[in-house]
């Protein structure tokens, strides 16, 4: 009798006890992985608001003294030749990354649709040759695509770009998008063929309003995808005038090795647009990235 | 007799599948349209360009690129790879970086998932924040990176000193034996995200009923992570991970813009070191032969991808 009354408290006690560690090992893990995660970019929002002087201290000034917006101010005025390359830069990287988004989706669209409800012959075998492109790097194809746009004439044209990008972003976004469609029942539109509409009414008229949310994230993920790429940018472009965000800022900087400040208030602009896009919709985001690998 | 009209009938068979499969994408020829566009883009930018390389790397072509003199000279561009010291080096440095880099992303990734798991006051801010690091450009991590190991007003060597654990701020990443986990531990920065994202939607597959079973058998937090979470997860695992292992087998931005491969290519992994001998020092032949025998390795890889992918789909089927 009491050798039962005092098993089970115990055994109770102790069991609570072995979840709490789990439980604040959890927590203890995530304060680490937000401070991995933080910092680094704290500290160049912290550096960005230094003078040249003031970030180059030893022992570093923790918090700024004197915060100045003066990195901020350069790279935006207009009339400063930093200024004017840097928005240049920003126009430049806009142009590129928008043409290659809605290039993207206009062809993604129709192929992963192919792909998550026809049944043609050799479909496995092209799905899988387009998501095989996403395995090589960009380097094993920089050599002949660099001897086919100088053919082409595209060499130093934003042209180079959006047709490169264009095929890093497809597989991808045919994955991405045969995902959602994988997951809207077939029903609808066979609903819609029996009521007298086409296949491709069908298809336009049902399947692309239900499948917005893909076409959404999609078109976010080629627009991050090209606004970030340096490589191709890096090899094709050399008049100062057509570069893109990040190889302008690499080589802006390469030439003013010391202005930290300038650097990281560049790389915060940089930042921004993408992190405030992917911030807004970043439901759309996570969920079309995971639909393809986890299926519902 | 027997075996002579197995043979017919073999070939019989094997005719009217041919014309079957004819005859079905004639049938399906619609279909085709909607691939079209996608296929022709690829055939342009990818097609053309393996068969290129395949032909340069037999091939010494002048620095200017001027493919009209390039000289064939068989399989000597490979042997050059294979003898030089330079290669056993960069692959080992780019075995180092592909496994630490994918081994860490992954785990510290899949553990962020299960700490989000459980619902809290900030999930979902905490959660966005960490995914910050996977958005943002490359190369503004690798200049904020490259600020913070600065060997003079670096905020970690300054740490260091401060806490009395160092005398004067270390060389992160101008000394060979420390630039390359100290570059492995910012791509883990950039890539742990994805794997979070990956797991934090394959535990919400995980069916609760089980785990509450398992609970109700008696089952520890452990035991239900072992034996029950852990295998549903196994085939996001797989993709998670070779898409990781190709990714970091790929990156070039991160040591590029660091280091440049240096000191004395201590940092250098593959793909920057093809990008020197071709864009660096127009060694167009061997950087070819170079991306040939990555486009191998690359394809081995591929298989495996393929099949992990192509086990998720079988698995849908039939259920």
């Amino acid at each position: 009798m009491s050798t039962v009354s005092e098993t089970t408290p115990r055994g109770r006690t102790a069991r609570r006890v072995r979840i709490d560690g789990w439980r604040w090992g959890g927590r203890a893990f995530l304060v680490f992985m937000l401070l991995y995660t933080a910092l680094p970019m704290i500290w160049m929002l912290l550096t960005s608001i230094k003078s040249g002087f003031a970030a180059m201290q030893f022992p570093p000034q923790w918090w700024p003294d004197q915060p100045t917006l003066d990195s901020y101010q350069k790279l935006l005025d207009p009339q400063n030749s930093v200024g004017q390359d840097f928005l240049r830069f920003f126009w430049n990287s806009l142009i590129v990354s928008t043409a290659t988004t809605i290039l993207s989706v206009i062809v993604a669209v129709p192929a992963a649709y192919a792909f998550s409800r026809f049944t043609f012959p050799g479909r496995n075998f092209l799905f899988f040759a387009v998501l095989l492109r996403n395995m090589f790097p960009a380097v094993i194809f920089l050599v002949p695509l660099f001897i086919l746009m100088r053919a082409i004439g595209l060499v130093n044209t934003h042209g180079s770009l959006v047709l490169t990008y264009l095929t890093f972003g497809l597989p991808l976004a045919i994955w991405l998008l045969k995902g959602f469609y994988d997951n809207i029942p077939v029903q609808l539109e066979q609903a819609a063929r029996i009521d007298g509409a086409t296949r491709f009414q069908a298809f336009v008229l049902i399947v692309m309003p239900l499948s917005a949310p893909g076409i959404i994230a999609t078109a976010i993920y080629s627009f991050i995808g090209a606004w970030n790429e340096y490589i191709y940018a890096y090899t094709f472009l050399s008049k100062n005038e057509q570069l893109t965000l990040p190889v302008g800022i690499q080589r802006f900087f390469s030439e003013n090795t010391t202005d930290f400040p300038g650097l990281m208030a560049a790389s915060f602009m940089m930042s921004v647009p993408v992190v405030v896009l992917f911030l807004l919709l970043q439901r759309y985001f996570v969920r079309a990235l995971t639909e393809g690998a986890v299926k519902h | 007799m027997t075996i002579v009209s197995g043979k017919v009938e073999a070939r019989r068979t094997l005719q009217s599948a041919r014309s079957d499969v004819l005859r079905k994408m004639w049938e399906h020829r619609a279909d085709y349209a909607y691939v079209l566009p996608a296929i022709a883009v690829m055939l342009i930018v990818i097609a053309y360009p393996i068969y290129y390389t395949i032909e340069l790397s037999f091939f010494n072509t002048p620095p200017g690129l001027q493919l009209r003199d390039k000289i064939f000279v068989g399989f000597n561009n490979y042997t050059a790879i294979l003898t030089s010291g330079v290669f056993w080096q960069v692959t080992f440095n780019t075995l180092i970086w592909t496994v630490a880099s994918t081994f860490f992303s992954f785990v510290l990734g899949f553990a962020a998932a299960l700490a989000l798991h459980r619902d809290f006051i900030g999930r979902g801010v905490l959660r966005a924040i960490l995914i910050i690091p996977w958005v943002i450009s490359a190369v503004a991590a690798s200049y904020i990176w490259k600020w913070i190991y600065h060997s003079d007003f670096g905020i970690i060597g300054a740490v260091l000193v401060e806490l009395g654990w160092a005398s004067r701020p270390p060389n992160f990443i101008d000394s060979v034996s420390t630039v390359l986990p100290s570059l492995i531990v910012v791509n883990i920065w950039r890539e742990f995200p994805f794997a979070m994202i990956m797991m934090t939607a394959g535990l919400q597959t995980v069916p609760e009923q089980l785990l509450r079973a398992a609970k109700v058998d008696g089952a520890n937090a452990w035991q239900r992570f072992w034996h029950v979470t852990f295998p549903h997860l196994r085939n996001v695992s797989t993709v998670t991970i070779l898409l990781l292992a190709v990714a970091n087998f790929n990156s070039f931005i991160i040591p590029w813009i660091m280091t440049g491969g240096g000191p004395s290519n201590a940092s250098h992994i593959w793909i920057t070191h093809i990008y020197e001998l071709a864009f660096g020092r127009q060694r167009w032949g061997v950087a070819s032969a170079y991306s040939v025998l990555l486009f191998i390795i690359l394809m081995t890889l591929g298989y495996f991808y393929v099949r992990a992918l192509s086990g998720n789909e079988r698995k849908d089927g039939s259920a």
